[in-house]
């Protein structure tokens, strides 16, 4: 690849850019400007800070404090880049080699060239100055000798960015198959989250369960070492500096700061050397999917096609199945939607996004507290675990048909009634919201030991908040779609409104959920000021509450049918990539 | 006389761009027509406002005889008619079988002959193999042959098809053509467009060509025949004759 050609690539990055920048419209034009330079102020203050930090900062901080300062900052930026990654992997206008490899370029180009640009990311930009202003301030603080700190951030920089840039290309072989790519991105969003929630995870729920141990350990141990002292951290945390290479910077710096330039040296070779075997195996990965090397047994579909041949009569499938008490066209629209939400991973992340939920919120909630709450908490625990079911669904309910895609253009063209398609999508989700709610429902009975009337309540008020909810899920879908694009989960192109829209969508799910919280409001007054007791009042006005929303629900459908009727052709533009 | 399609002033715009501009259709019923017209001249605009994915800007279109501008009315006339849309419909998540059993259904057809026409246009177009297969991991052109099967399970009366040639082998091509012959025989009406004249010529008792959103031809085959070729009257309609045969000089050095 020549200078000419690389600057035609570096224009076309730039165009590409461009185009989405002043397609999004004013407001996009705006929020975007003003993201810029928020982002260019943070970057000048991280280059500052780092300054400061290194030359005022860390010259007085203990060795141990001064290790735990990288690490947090090297965790920060990790979790930053893998977000980057993920979404660079989502995103539908890369400059891949298919785009490229046709017109005369080499493809060791055009690889150096995408490797290159994997680097133009915000977290980099933030995290460069940073270390770079620290080594600066350390340089003026501490003398000379902190200069091999550099190339000990830019080796660990350059491991970083080969390993991830050699995981996304695995990643991206993997997701030829539109099938595999949807689970991969959903495997690797899991990832991220539960790296996520991990400190979370690991200070709310497992530390908490052992401060006993620690006690003992502390008050059998001999006495307390000084602060500052590197004995203070965990043998196993000091050892994890000398073998994790990606600790190698916290630990290069560390010494470098005691007057030790060896593990800097080392650090630098290695992180180096690693970078180098990750970039080399990144490129033969790159080569493999050229020649198309990545590809499956071929046998394979010859064995199907033998099978499906030798099968004979058609069987009975899954949309042949009888629906009772609703209509042939609900029955035929439902099974369509409970089929395909079945095998979409968008709904697998939103159920294993309400399960991590469930764990830290429950975690932290139950570590703290000492004494079983009484029943009349426990009323409004139970409550708020019915409202904790909907959580992880809120993007998929709020937008329902963004998610059919191309599948909304056999909707408008089916002769099927608007309110019919709402019914059934509402109908679709119900067994979903059904299943996490009982069993979150058991988890609280066996840990709170609610009683039955408790439990009655809680299951009518899941049924009135899942109607409450459809309505206005029905509602916003139909008044804000937005498409996601194919292979993906994330909102392709949102406009600064659709951004607007889901965060309104978020604030709005809490005022939502507060009817529900009626019934067990009113049993605690009713109990409080001697009249009924709160289970029997919190069932009562759970009944009425499933009443009213029914009627609610219902009356709602013919209106929103109809609305949904006039903007059906607006929503195909919008969700299926006509749009585009 | 009894039209299976006609409009009145039919007119789409999309800003500035005129893309379907007065277009007054008439297709008689049991008729295969052929609609005609070079890229970006509004074929497709058409077809979707005529099957109410997309809604005119001005003018009235009237489909087995309802006036289709009407939300009710349009809701109805879709019992009758099957599409395979420029884009194509289909839901990313089910297989070929679950697709055409979701759309027997729709369309109200007993379950026994759901799965009997299944199986019946799986094995026609040569899908029966890809059970295991989901819609999205098809090629365009197995999503074609899908989306073809969708729009004749329900034995409509009247069959918008857009384009339904491309990217479908000739094996599948030749079965189609037999099948829309047989269709029409039996008194339904083709409303097709595609870019391929010898197909159209072969298939069409009747043609419209279509340039920059106009009508600018409307005819029966014969008299298409009667003047010369199709593509001879498709290049005069369209204005393809004023084009001076361009010279790329630098091809020949």
């Amino acid at each position: 690849m020549n200078w000419n050609q690389l600057k035609t690539i570096l224009w076309l990055r730039w165009r590409l850019s461009r185009n989405q920048f002043t397609r999004g419209g004013a407001l996009n034009a705006v929020l975007k400007t003003l993201g810029l330079i928020g982002g260019i102020m943070l970057v000048v203050a991280a280059g500052i800070g780092g300054v400061a930090a290194g030359a005022f900062g860390l010259p007085q901080a203990p060795p141990n404090i001064t290790i735990m300062i990288w690490d947090v900052m090297i965790g920060i930026f990790l979790f930053a880049w893998l977000i980057g990654v993920l979404v660079e992997i989502q995103r539908s206008e890369a400059i891949d080699l298919a785009r490229l490899l046709h017109l005369p370029v080499s493809l060791q180009g055009v690889f150096v060239m995408n490797y290159l640009a994997a680097h133009v990311t915000f977290s980099l930009m933030l995290f460069l100055p940073a270390t770079l202003g620290i080594c600066l301030g350390l340089l003026c603080s501490k003398g000379l000798v902190m200069i091999l700190l550099v190339p000990l951030v830019f080796s660990f920089i350059f491991m970083i960015t080969a390993w991830t840039y050699c995981l996304r290309g695995w990643l991206v072989t993997m997701m030829v198959n539109p099938r595999k790519r949807r689970n991969v991105i959903v495997i690797a969003t899991l990832v991220v989250v539960l790296l996520g929630q991990a400190p979370n995870l690991y200070i709310n729920v497992f530390m908490r369960h052992r401060p006993k141990a620690h006690q003992t350990t502390n008050n059998n141990s001999t006495p307390a070492q000084p602060a500052g002292n590197r004995e203070m951290l965990p043998p196993g945390y000091v050892a994890a500096h000398k073998y994790v290479p990606f600790l190698w910077l916290p630990k290069g710096a560390t010494a470098l700061m005691a007057g030790d330039a060896w593990p800097a040296v080392w650090g630098s070779l290695g992180a180096f050397l690693l970078g180098a075997a990750g970039l080399a195996r990144a490129y033969q990965t790159t080569l493999r999917f050229y020649r198309g090397q990545t590809e499956a047994t071929p046998g394979k579909p010859q064995v199907i096609a033998a099978t499906s041949a030798s099968a004979g009569a058609p069987r009975k499938n899954y949309l042949e199945k009888k629906v009772p008490f609703v209509t042939e066209e609900v029955a035929g629209l439902f099974l369509a939607f409970t089929r395909s939400l079945s095998r979409a991973p968008e709904i697998k992340m939103a159920l294993v996004t309400n399960v991590i939920v469930i764990v830290v919120v429950g975690g932290m909630v139950f570590s703290n507290t000492k004494n079983a709450p009484g029943p009349t908490i426990s009323l409004f625990i139970a409550t708020t675990a019915i409202a904790g079911t909907f959580f992880g669904l809120i993007q998929v309910l709020f937008n329902q048909f963004g998610y059919d895609r191309e599948g909304f253009r056999a909707l408008v063209l089916l002769p099927a009634a608007r309110r019919d398609v709402l019914f059934a999508k509402n109908l679709s989700f119900a067994p979903l919201v059904g299943i996490l709610g009982l069993v979150l429902l058991a988890l609280i009975t066996i840990l709170f030991h609610l009683s039955p009337l408790v439990l009655i309540a809680c299951c009518l008020q899941l049924v009135a908040m899942f109607l409450l909810i459809s309505i206005a899920t029905n509602f916003f879908s139909i008044l804000t779609p937005y498409r996601i694009a194919s292979g993906s989960m994330k909102a392709a192109k949102p406009p600064a409104k659709v951004i607007l829209m889901i965060i309104l969508t978020q604030v709005l799910f809490p005022v939502l959920a507060l009817p529900i919280f009626i019934p067990p409001t009113l049993g605690f007054v009713s109990e409080k000021l001697g009249w009924l007791s709160a289970p029997i009042v919190d069932v009562l006005l759970s009944l009425l509450l499933l009443a009213l929303a029914a009627t609610l629900y219902r009356l709602s459908l013919g209106s929103l049918g109809r609305f949904l009727e006039k903007r059906e052709k607006d929503i195909l533009l919008i969700v299926s990539h006509e749009a585009e | 006389m009894s039209f299976a399609i006609e409009t009145k002033g039919l007119t789409r715009r999309f800003g500035n761009v005129c893309a379907v501009d007065t277009l007054d259709l008439q297709v008689e019923r049991g008729r295969f027509y052929g609609f005609l017209g070079p890229n970006g001249a509004g074929k497709s605009t058409t077809i979707k406002m005529l099957t109410g994915l997309l809604a005119p800007t001005s003018g009235t279109m009237t489909i087995l005889g309802e006036n289709v501008n009407d939300p009710a009315k349009a809701r109805e006339v879709k019992r009758h008619i099957g599409v395979v849309p420029e884009n194509l419909a289909l839901f990313d998540n089910l297989t070929a079988r679950e697709y055409l059993t979701f759309i027997g259904r729709m369309y109200l057809l007993p379950l026994p002959t759901v799965r009997e026409r299944c199986q019946e246009l799986l094995t026609m177009m040569n899908l029966e193999n890809e059970e295991k297969k989901l819609t999205m991991e098809y090629s365009h052109g197995m999503k074609k042959k899908l989306a073809l099967a969708a729009a004749l399970i329900p034995n409509p009366e009247l069959l918008f098809l857009d384009e339904p040639f491309e990217g479908v082998d000739a094996v599948a091509s030749r079965v189609l053509r037999d099948i829309l012959k047989r269709v029409v025989d039996r008194g339904a009406t083709v409303f097709l467009t595609s870019h391929v004249l010898e197909i159209v010529e072969k298939l069409c008792t009747d043609v419209g060509v279509i340039a920059k959103g106009k009508l600018v031809y409307q005819g029966s085959m014969q008299e298409v025949r009667a003047s010369g070729t199709l593509e001879e009257t498709f290049i005069k309609a369209v204005g393809g004759e004023d084009h001076a045969p361009q010279k790329l000089s630098w091809l020949e050095s």
